[in-house]
Order: C-alpha cells, then sequence, then structure tokens
C-alpha cells in the first residue's frame, strides 16, 4: 500500500500513514479549511487499509488542537478503525492541556476501539 | 421530550452560547422560553441553572490567561467539540428526523436571538447538522430562512414562499394585500415538514397563538393563519402552493340534484350537490343513519341516482362508464384482501390485473413503489391473515386496502369509513396518506366518523348529512364549526379552533345539530330544536356552489385490462397461490380422497371366499355397494371444495367491479383450480380402492367416471356458492344435493319399485335421469361388469345366449299364456271379456312386432291378424304355429352359444399363448354381487306386463335397447349395455361420461348468468312483498 506522508502546517496536522513499517500517526494541529475534503483521502486510506490490515494496527493522535468540524472527522476516522480487528489508539496529549484529555476520554466513550492515554 | 434529550439539548444550547463571548441576556431569554414551552415551572430553574453552569453565567468573564493562550482562547475548546459530538451522537439515537431539524432551527434561532453569529457557534451548528445527517443544501436553506429577515435573499429558494401585501390575488392564497410585513413558509422536502415565520408586528394568529415577531414555528397538517382582518389562510391551500408546479390533473366533479328513492318509496338523499375538482380531501360526515356510505356509493356510482347527474370531466358515470373505466376507486369499508397471500402478492396480483401492457420488471417496481409509500415495505412478505390469526396490524390492512386502489392512481377515490376500528395514531396515518394522495392531485372523498381534531382539520372541505338525506353543510371543516355556532347564536361563535390547544370538537357540531328541546320539567325530549329540513334550508340560505366548469378531456387513467385468457391465468395462478399458501385447506383436500379410500376399502374387505380363509374380489358382496359410495364421496368431495368458493371471494369480487373484469375468465381460473384439484383427489381415492379392493382392469374408467362426477359437483357447488350469500346455507343445503342422489342413484332403491308417480316400468325414471348418481353409477356397474379381462370374451355370446334364453322361455311363455287367455274369452260377449281380448292382443302384437324372426308368419299383416275384433280360432292357431317356432328358433340359438362358450373356453385354456384359467379369471376379475345386480337376477318376474308391453326384467345389462321412434329419445332400461341416441348406439360408458359433462355444461351455463342467484333474489322479493301488504 502507498504510504500517506503529509507535512503539518498551521491548520493542517501532520499525518503519517504506512502499512509496512506499522506507523499510523496524526499529530498537529487540526482546523483546515474544509476538513471533510481534508480527511477524506485519509478515510479512504484506511477503508482501503480494513481490507487487509496488518494483525497488529497501533494508530496515534498526538493532537495540540482541533476545532469542531474536525472532531466530527477525528471521530469518523476512529468510526472507521472500528471495523478493523486488533485496532487500538494511542492518544497523546500535553500535560497540561486537561481539554485534550477529556476530550480522548470522550472519544473513547463513542467508538469501541481500546485507549489508551499517554502524556507528552 | 425525555429528560435526557432535553438536559443533551441544554448543554447543546451551552455550548454554543458559551462560545465568543458568552451567552447574552437575549440568547438566555430564548433558552428560557424554550423552556418554558417545555417543561413545567420547577424543572425550568433545574435547567437553567444547568446552563448556567455550563455558559458561566453571572461569573465574571475570566480574563484571558496569562501565558500566551490569548489567540488559542478564541477557539473551541477540543473538549467542547467532542462533547457536542457525543450530544448529537445520543440524540440522533432517539429523535427522528423531524424532530432533529426541529433542534437544529432552536439552535439557529437561538444564536439569531442576538444576532451573534461567530464562526465558531455556526461551526458549531453546521457540524451538528452534518452528524444529524441533514443534506448541506438543506441545512442552508434553514439556516437562512432563520437567520435572515430580508425576503430578497431568500427569494433565491424554491422552498421558501412569500406571502406579503404583493402576493397576487391569482395565487389562491386569501392572506394577499392585508397584511404589514411578510410571512415566510419553509418547506423541508426530506422530511416533509413546513415551517412559518412572521416578520411583521400584526396579529397574525396561528391556529390560536399569536406570533411572535421572527419565531420560527411548525406548520403542522390543518394549521391555519389568521390575519387581523380575518382572512384564513389554511394548511392545504399552502400545500398546493408548494407542490403546484407538479403535475397538473385536469378533473371536475359535478354532482348535481342527487336524489335517491329506496324500493321501499324512502328518500335516501334528498338533492345533494357536490361540486368538486382536482386535489380535494373531501370528508362526509352525519350522524348514523344520515346517508354518508348512500352518498358515497352514489357518487361512486355503485348506486345509481333517482334523480340529478353525476359528471366527471363532463362525462356521465352512468352513461360513458367505458371513458370513465379506471378512474374511480372505491375502498369499502370491509377488508377486501385475499388473507392466504402476502402482502406483496395483493398487491401484485392486482397489479396484474390492471396493468397489462406493463413488463414484469414495471409492475414490479410498481407494487414496491406503492408499498414504500405507504410504509408497508417492511411488510411485504407477510401472510395479510385473516381477522383470527392477524400477521399485520389493523392500520396495516386498511392502508394495504387503499393501496390495492391506489397502485392504479384513480383520479377518484371513494374511501368508507377508513378509520372505523384504528389507533388514533393508526387513523392519523391512513388520513395523512389520503391527505398526501389529494395533494397530488386526486380528489377523494372520505366517510368520516368521530374524527379527532387532528383528521378533522385535514379535510379541505367536509360535506354534512343529516337524518333523511339532507345535506346540511358543505364547505371548509372549520368554518362548519362557526357556521353553527353562529346560526345557533352561539357565544364565542367566530372561533371554531380552541384558542389555547388549537383543537377543533367535531362532536360540538353534532351537538349542535342535534341539540334537544327540553320540557317545562328541564327533561330532555326527543324532538330536536331545529329539524334537517330546516337546516337544510339555513344552508341553503347562506351557502351557494356553483359548478366546478367541466373539463373537457377524459379523466386520467392508467388502467389497461388484460385479455380474457390473460385474466384467467392471473386468476388462477392468484388463487393457486393462495390456495397452496392454505396449509390446512391443501392437508384436508388431499388427504381426505385416500383417507376415504382407505377407510372403506378397509372395512368392506373381508374373507370372502366360500371356503372362508381368503379375501376374493369374486366374491366381494359389498363391491356394488362400494361402487356407489364412491361416486357419493367424488360428489361429496366435489362439493365441499367448490361450496365456498365464490362466497369467500365476494368482497374481492366487489372491489374488482371497478376494473370491469371477465366474469367468463373468473369462473374458468375457478374451474381450471377445482377440475385439477378433482382430478387428484379421485385419482387417490381410485388407486387406494382398486389397489385395497383388488379391483382388476378398472382403474382407469372408474377415475374418469368419479372425476366426470366430481367435476359436475365443482360446478354445481359453484352455482350455489354464487347464488347464496353465507357459507353457512351453502353447508346446510349440501345434504339437500346430495340425498337425493343417493335415493335415485338405482342401488339403494330399485327404479321399477318407487312411486307410480314418478316411476316408468322398464324405462328410468325422468326425475333420476337428472341425477349425476344415476349415470355415473350406470356406467361404473356396466363398464366394470362388461370391460374385464375374464368377461369381455364372454359378453357377446352371453348376449345372444341370454337374450335366446329369455325369448325361449319366458317370452314365449307369456304369449302362450296370453293366447289361452283370447281363447277363453273367444266365445263370451261380456264387456269385460273382450277387453281382456283387447288387451292380450295388443300385447301379442307388441311383442311379435318387435320380433326380428318371423318365421311362418312373414309377409302377414300382424295388425289384420291380431285385430282383437275379428280375431278367432284359427288365427289362434296360426299364432301358436309361430310361438313354437320362435321357441325353437331361440332354443336353437342358445344351444349354439352355449357350444361356442365351451369351445372358446377351452380355446382359452388350452391355447398356450392366452394363459387363461376360468375359474381365476373369474376369481380376480368377475365380481359375483355385481354381476347379480346389473343381471337383476333377484327379481321375481322375468317379464312383466306394463301399458301393452311386455317388458323385459332380467338381464337387463345384456338387452340391448330397441331403436326408439323419436332418434332423440335417449330413454332406456337401467344398465343397457349401450345407449341409442341420434342414430347410433353409443357404449353406456361413453354415454353417460357425456350426460354428466353436458348437465355440467348447463350448469356452468346458469353459473354465467347466475340464474340461480336470480331466482332466489326473485322469490326473496315475492316474499318481501307479501310481509309488507
Amino acid at each position: 500500500m502507498e504510504i500517506i506522508n503529509l507535512e503539518g502546517t498551521e491548520d493542517t496536522p501532520k499525518i503519517l500513514l504506512d502499512k509496512g513499517n506499522g506507523i499510523f500517526e496524526i499529530s498537529g494541529r487540526s482546523l483546515p479549511e474544509d476538513s471533510a475534503e481534508f480527511y477524506q483521502p485519509i478515510l479512504d486510506w484506511i477503508s482501503a487499509y480494513g481490507e487487509d490490515p496488518n494483525p497488529k494496527t497501533l494508530f496515534t493522535f498526538k493532537l495540540e488542537y482541533f476545532n469542531t468540524a474536525s472532531s466530527k472527522l477525528i471521530l469518523d476516522v476512529l468510526s472507521s478503525l472500528e471495523d478493523i480487528d486488533g485496532v487500538s489508539i494511542d492518544w497523546y496529549f500535553h500535560e497540561d492541556d486537561e481539554d485534550m484529555e477529556e476530550a480522548g476520554e470522550e472519544f473513547s466513550e463513542l467508538v469501541e476501539i481500546p485507549f489508551e492515554f499517554k502524556t507528552y | 421530550m425525555s429528560e435526557e434529550i432535553l438536559k443533551a439539548l441544554t448543554q447543546l444550547f451551552g455550548i454554543i452560547t458559551k462560545q465568543d463571548g458568552g451567552a447574552t441576556e437575549k440568547e438566555r431569554n430564548f433558552v428560557i422560553g424554550f423552556f418554558q414551552q417545555e417543561l413545567d415551572q420547577d424543572s425550568i430553574k433545574e435547567y437553567l441553572e444547568l446552563y448556567d453552569k455550563l455558559v458561566g453565567w453571572g461569573e465574571e468573564p475570566e480574563e484571558e490567561e496569562e501565558d500566551g493562550k490569548a489567540k488559542k482562547k478564541k477557539l473551541t475548546s477540543v473538549r467542547d467539540s467532542v462533547r457536542t459530538l457525543a450530544i448529537c451522537k445520543k440524540i440522533n439515537k432517539t429523535l427522528t428526523q423531524k424532530q432533529k431539524v426541529v433542534v437544529l432551527i432552536k439552535l439557529l434561532e437561538m444564536v439569531s436571538a442576538d444576532k451573534n453569529f461567530t464562526p465558531q457557534r455556526m461551526e458549531i451548528i453546521d457540524t451538528v447538522s452534518n452528524v444529524f445527517n441533514i443534506v448541506k443544501d438543506e441545512f442552508k436553506l434553514i439556516e437562512s430562512f432563520v437567520i435572515k429577515q430580508e425576503s430578497d435573499e431568500l427569494d433565491k429558494f424554491d422552498d421558501i414562499l412569500i406571502v406579503n401585501d404583493e402576493t397576487s390575488q391569482e395565487d389562491n392564497l386569501h392572506v394577499h394585500a392585508d397584511i404589514k410585513g411578510e410571512i415566510l413558509f419553509l418547506n423541508v422536502r426530506s422530511v416533509d415538514m413546513y415551517f412559518v415565520k412572521y416578520t411583521g408586528h400584526e396579529e397574525i394568529n396561528l391556529n390560536g397563538f399569536i406570533m411572535k415577531t421572527d419565531s420560527v414555528y411548525l406548520f403542522s397538517h390543518g394549521s391555519t393563519i389568521k390575519t387581523p382582518k380575518g382572512a384564513a389562510l389554511y394548511y392545504s391551500e399552502l400545500i398546493r402552493k408548494f407542490l403546484s408546479d407538479g403535475e397538473q390533473v385536469n378533473l371536475s366533479f359535478n354532482a348535481e340534484d342527487i336524489v335517491l328513492q329506496f324500493p321501499n318509496g324512502e328518500l335516501g338523499l334528498r338533492n345533494v350537490n357536490v361540486f368538486e375538482g382536482p386535489g380535494e380531501l373531501v370528508g362526509i360526515m352525519g350522524a348514523s343513519g344520515a346517508g354518508k356510505t348512500t352518498l358515497l356509493n352514489v357518487l361512486a356510482g355503485i348506486q345509481a341516482p333517482t334523480e340529478g347527474s353525476i359528471k366527471i370531466n363532463g362525462l356521465d358515470l352512468h352513461q360513458d362508464n367505458e371513458q370513465l373505466q379506471g378512474v374511480i376507486g372505491y375502498v369499502s369499508q370491509d377488508d377486501l384482501l385475499i388473507e392466504e397471500l402476502t402482502v406483496y402478492q395483493n398487491l401484485y396480483y392486482n397489479a396484474k390485473l390492471c396493468f397489462a401492457k406493463m413488463t414484469e420488471e414495471e409492475i414490479h417496481k410498481r407494487v414496491m413503489d406503492t408499498l414504500e409509500n405507504l410504509g408497508l415495505e417492511a411488510r411485504k412478505d407477510l401472510r395479510v391473515g385473516g381477522v383470527l390469526d392477524k400477521t399485520i396490524s389493523g392500520g396495516q390492512r386498511k392502508r394495504l386496502n387503499i393501496a390495492l386502489e391506489l397502485i392504479r392512481e384513480p383520479a377518484v377515490m371513494f374511501v368508507d369509513e377508513p378509520t372505523s376500528g384504528l389507533s388514533s395514531r393508526d387513523s392519523e396515518n391512513v388520513i395523512d396518506l389520503l391527505k398526501e394522495l389529494t395533494l397530488k392531485g386526486k380528489l377523494i372523498f372520505v366517510v368520516i366518523h368521530q374524527p379527532s381534531s387532528d383528521i378533522y382539520k385535514m379535510f379541505d372541505k367536509m360535506i354534512i348529512m343529516d337524518t333523511g338525506g339532507f345535506q346540511i353543510f358543505y364547505g371548509h371543516p372549520i368554518e362548519a364549526v362557526t357556521y353553527f355556532k353562529k346560526t345557533t347564536n352561539q357565544v364565542d361563535a367566530d372561533r371554531g379552533v380552541c384558542p389555547t390547544c388549537g383543537n377543533v370538537n367535531p362532536e360540538q357540531i353534532f351537538n349542535i345539530i342535534e341539540a334537544k328541546v327540553v320540557d317545562e320539567y328541564g327533561q330532555l325530549t326527543n324532538k330536536r330544536k331545529i329539524n334537517p329540513s330546516q337546516w337544510r334550508d339555513f344552508y341553503h340560505e347562506s351557502f351557494d356552489h356553483k359548478r366546478v366548469t367541466d373539463e373537457e378531456e377524459a379523466p386520467p387513467s392508467t388502467l389497461s385490462i388484460p385479455n380474457k385468457l390473460k385474466q384467467t391465468v392471473i386468476f388462477t395462478i392468484r388463487d393457486t397461490l393462495s390456495k397452496l399458501s392454505n396449509k390446512q385447506y391443501l392437508l384436508i383436500n388431499l388427504l381426505e380422497a385416500p383417507f376415504l379410500a382407505l377407510l372403506l376399502a378397509f372395512i368392506i374387505k373381508y374373507k370372502s371366499a366360500p371356503t372362508g380363509n381368503e379375501y376374493l374380489f369374486r366374491f366381494n358382496d359389498n363391491l356394488p355397494a362400494f361402487l356407489l359410495m364412491s361416486i357419493i364421496v367424488a360428489l361429496f368431495m366435489g362439493l365441499t371444495v367448490s361450496a365456498e368458493e365464490i362466497i369467500r371471494d365476494r368482497k374481492i369480487l366487489k372491489r374488482e367491479s371497478f376494473l370491469d373484469l371477465s366474469w367468463n375468465s373468473y369462473l374458468l381460473s375457478k374451474i381450471t383450480i377445482l377440475f385439477t384439484l378433482s382430478a387428484i383427489q379421485t385419482l387417490t381415492y381410485v388407486i387406494i380402492g382398486v389397489l385395497v379392493l383388488e379391483i382388476k382392469d378398472a382403474t382407469l374408467s372408474m377415475w374418469a367416471i368419479l372425476f366426470t362426477t366430481s367435476c359436475f359437483a365443482n360446478v354445481l357447488g359453484l352455482n350455489v356458492s354464487s347464488a347464496f350469500k353465507s357459507a353457512v346455507t351453502v353447508y346446510i343445503l349440501i345434504p339437500l344435493l346430495l340425498i337425493p342422489q343417493m335415493i335415485l342413484s338405482g342401488l339403494l332403491f330399485s327404479f321399477d319399485k318407487l312411486n307410480d308417480f314418478i316411476s316408468t316400468k322398464g324405462k328410468v325414471p325422468v326425475v333420476a335421469d337428472l341425477m349425476t348418481s344415476r349415470w355415473a353409477y350406470e356406467a361404473l356397474a356396466v363398464d366394470m361388469f362388461k370391460n374385464n379381462s375374464y368377461q369381455e370374451y364372454f359378453y357377446d355370446i352371453e348376449s345372444v345366449e341370454k337374450t335366446a334364453d329369455f325369448k325361449s322361455s319366458f317370452l314365449t311363455k307369456k304369449i302362450r299364456e296370453k293366447l289361452r287367455v283370447i281363447e277363453n274369452n273367444l266365445e263370451s260377449n261380456d264387456p269385460k271379456a273382450l277387453e281382456e281380448i283387447e288387451y292380450s292382443t295388443t300385447i301379442i302384437y307388441n311383442a311379435l312386432e318387435k320380433e326380428p324372426f318371423k318365421g311362418s308368419l312373414e309377409h302377414t299383416d300382424l295388425k289384420e291378424l291380431l285385430n282383437p275384433e275379428t280375431i278367432n280360432q284359427e288365427k289362434i292357431n296360426r299364432i301358436s304355429t309361430y310361438v313354437d317356432q320362435l321357441r325353437d328358433h331361440y332354443i336353437n340359438e342358445f344351444n349354439l352359444a352355449v357350444k361356442k362358450k365351451e369351445t372358446l373356453q377351452f380355446h382359452l385354456e388350452n391355447d398356450s399363448s392366452y394363459q387363461f384359467n376360468l375359474n381365476d379369471a373369474k376369481d380376480k376379475y368377475f365380481n359375483e354381487s355385481l354381476s347379480d345386480l346389473v343381471r337383476n337376477l333377484t327379481v321375481e318376474d322375468r317379464v312383466i306386463e306394463f301399458k301393452g308391453q311386455l317388458i323385459q326384467q332380467i338381464d337387463p345389462v345384456f338387452n340391448k335397447p330397441e331403436v326408439p321412434d323419436n332418434p332423440l329419445n335417449y330413454r332406456t332400461h337401467f344398465f343397457a349395455p349401450e345407449k341409442y341416441f341420434a342414430g347410433t348406439y353409443i357404449d353406456t360408458f361413453y354415454f353417460n361420461i357425456i350426460v354428466i359433462w353436458f348437465m355440467s355444461l348447463i350448469l356452468y351455463i346458469t353459473l354465467y348468468f347466475e340464474l340461480f342467484g336470480k331466482l332466489i333474489r326473485v322469490f326473496g322479493n315475492i316474499k318481501f312483498g307479501k310481509k309488507e301488504s
């Protein structure tokens, strides 16, 4: 599978999806102009990946900030991961960022995937 | 709204208002206003606290945090974002799409309360609508409708309708030109909802509430908006406005001065007028007995009016029915479903009968579309079921009934009490459905009884009938309330709708109409304050309805009926499927025959051999009775299986009568199915019977006869079924039809020993000729006797032998006896003696005349010879000589035949190619008891005198009937081996089968013309007349 590797900007997150090396990561800030459009390739990639996934998939979220529209798309990403066996989430948040911690907790209640919370 | 959802909403309100500077007073007030609508006083406090906590109401606005996060502060916190998502997900699980649209509108309204449309707030709302699965375009539409105020900005939306003082009169909306500001309507198509808001400051009334400026209200079914000047805008008009871009239907329905007189002279309808165009939902209300259903039936053309005319697009309903075919749909109060079929099949076969030109796929699609429209698609494979084993609910049944009519899209529909027996939710769904149809241009008349307020308001027009067929109101339903109130000078007459709840109470109308006079003791009397004819006069004073202009074109109709053969095929398939799915019916009908055969054969099989230790077919004395029972069983099965057929279908036939389907096709389909069933039944019966009783060589012929008999019974049963109204009557009638068949079958009672009134000696009585059993029995017995591997060799020889035997011994003896009588009376002049001579000469004459052997009397004029006047000793002697010759001739013939038989027997037994053993063959193929029966061996007098004829009683089966004078005279003795008809001898077996089929044909004709039913009605009417006079 081809690798998605997007460099992060002020408004968009850094995204690395690499099946071969087993790296799946979204990090940085997410407030793109049109979040649906921005996340569509990611969702497509995941659904293709879902056809033939690795036995274990450790998906890392290391976000500083995301806006409301992005939150919907992140939920969509999580929902599409939900159907894949052996997925778990590492949710990173800054020590001081209670908001991000709670957001992660809220997400973990909305989908049935094991979450692990880590600080950085 | 559940507590959970309300909490969720409060949180949403909170999260949104907290963005960008927090809640303002106005926004908070809006939330309070919302709580006030949904909650009681105590709970408002609780929820308001929750809201306040969320937005931090009353707290000092937080100072910007120091550590450089000032820029980020403006952004929505990620926690709020995710919480919004969580709340929306929760809402998604509980609320319907319609409710979600309402929630969305509330959110938008709240934001617009302070016009504080910051990007963060709007982004949250946008995400909410996204999670709610509301389409982008629709969200934009809703958003604009709620937050924009200038109509110029809204004009571009097709789904927003603006009513203001510039709205032209042509638009048909009453509220043109007399309001300040604008009334805006929004149509959210995906959920089929309408919302309204008003931008001006006048007192505009929505369902009795004053509309607040810029507030968005739900514009629900039956809503009305009233302007300060009293003009009203009704829901239905508005909806039509929205849908007007759709198809235009050209329809005019004018029923003018309809009078209906019942056969007993009473008037059922008095000068009723109904003038309607397309797209109206017209209710017919009235006290029971006021003639609601009668009016509906007359308007639908089921009953012809005594006076007046009903014209659809200028075509007379009763004269131009060809052009109006398929235009009318009628949904009766009863269930007209085929209970054994599934929902889909019911509709599918109905569609097949309506659309000959559609392909299979198109029909399937149409059926599925209709099912979907009516919300029945999930139930499509469920059996409809009867009253006792319901599988679908009452509301679904009703909807399916409507669907059956709907599928062919009649332009005018008549629905009789669609809500009776339904829950209020189901009732509303059904009326909703009808309402929707009118929006597509159909004209629908509905007889409605005690409608709820919501249902009542959905009607566009209401016809109110009063006892005796008086039309006392015809107009807008809400107007009805005010009209009756006004007419009786009631307080508050202007208000048709309850000012607080917006409800209408249709009962109120009837309370006013039927108000009773109170006597001096304050007791209600039976006298009405205003009687029906007075009400009618009031109505004529207050209203004046004009005819609708007749449309030129014939109304649209999609109906195209398949040809008769196709109809037969469709009917047959439909009926077969319904029978196959009725397991009980199928099981009983298929097992009945073999079971009866087994029972019967088992019981009558015994160790019949003379030695008493084995069963021999030859000595089974029960065979003749078994044959009769077989015929009775065939008749019985044939009757029971068919007797209910048409009665059960009556209702369905009534519905399909609007399609003008072929009665013949219907009957033929019934007959195809019944005959097939009969064939199977009789075949299994025969096979079991034949196997158990070891009857050889008769399987096919026995089956042919029983099948023929059963088919006859089928047609007879259908006749009965079409003539009577209830299945019980029919089943009571079955013995009445069967018992004569048993009595006159020829076995139980000899035809020669019946009441003189009916019996003819030597011939089968005419009454018995009407009995199938007699024909069937004769055919069966004669065929079984004649055509088996034993008798077939000997029948012809034995026939000669027995005839010769009879003639040589019994006939000659009888003639001699008569000669002696003449001789003895020759000298006497006693008139009695002369009579004796005359009688005896006639008998001798008749006997000799028929005799082919002439001997010494060749060339003698028998008439002259046997003239009673001139008879003398010499003549007697001449006859006597002849009789001797006759006797010798037949003795000779007899001996010859016996010899021949012996030779044949010898030949058969000794020729190795035959493998024939006389005794074995007899044991296997020949039955003594049957032989005794058809040879009539038990008779006392082998020959009897009857009406100057000598009649052979013995050996009828060997006695070939003489050629009758009239070639069409088929009558002869019972068990005759052949029948003479139309110039030729026909084997009894075939002749009798033909006779039975002929009888079946006659019955089919009577069935086709329903003669029995008509006859019964004639009798019924006669009795009725007598009673009255």
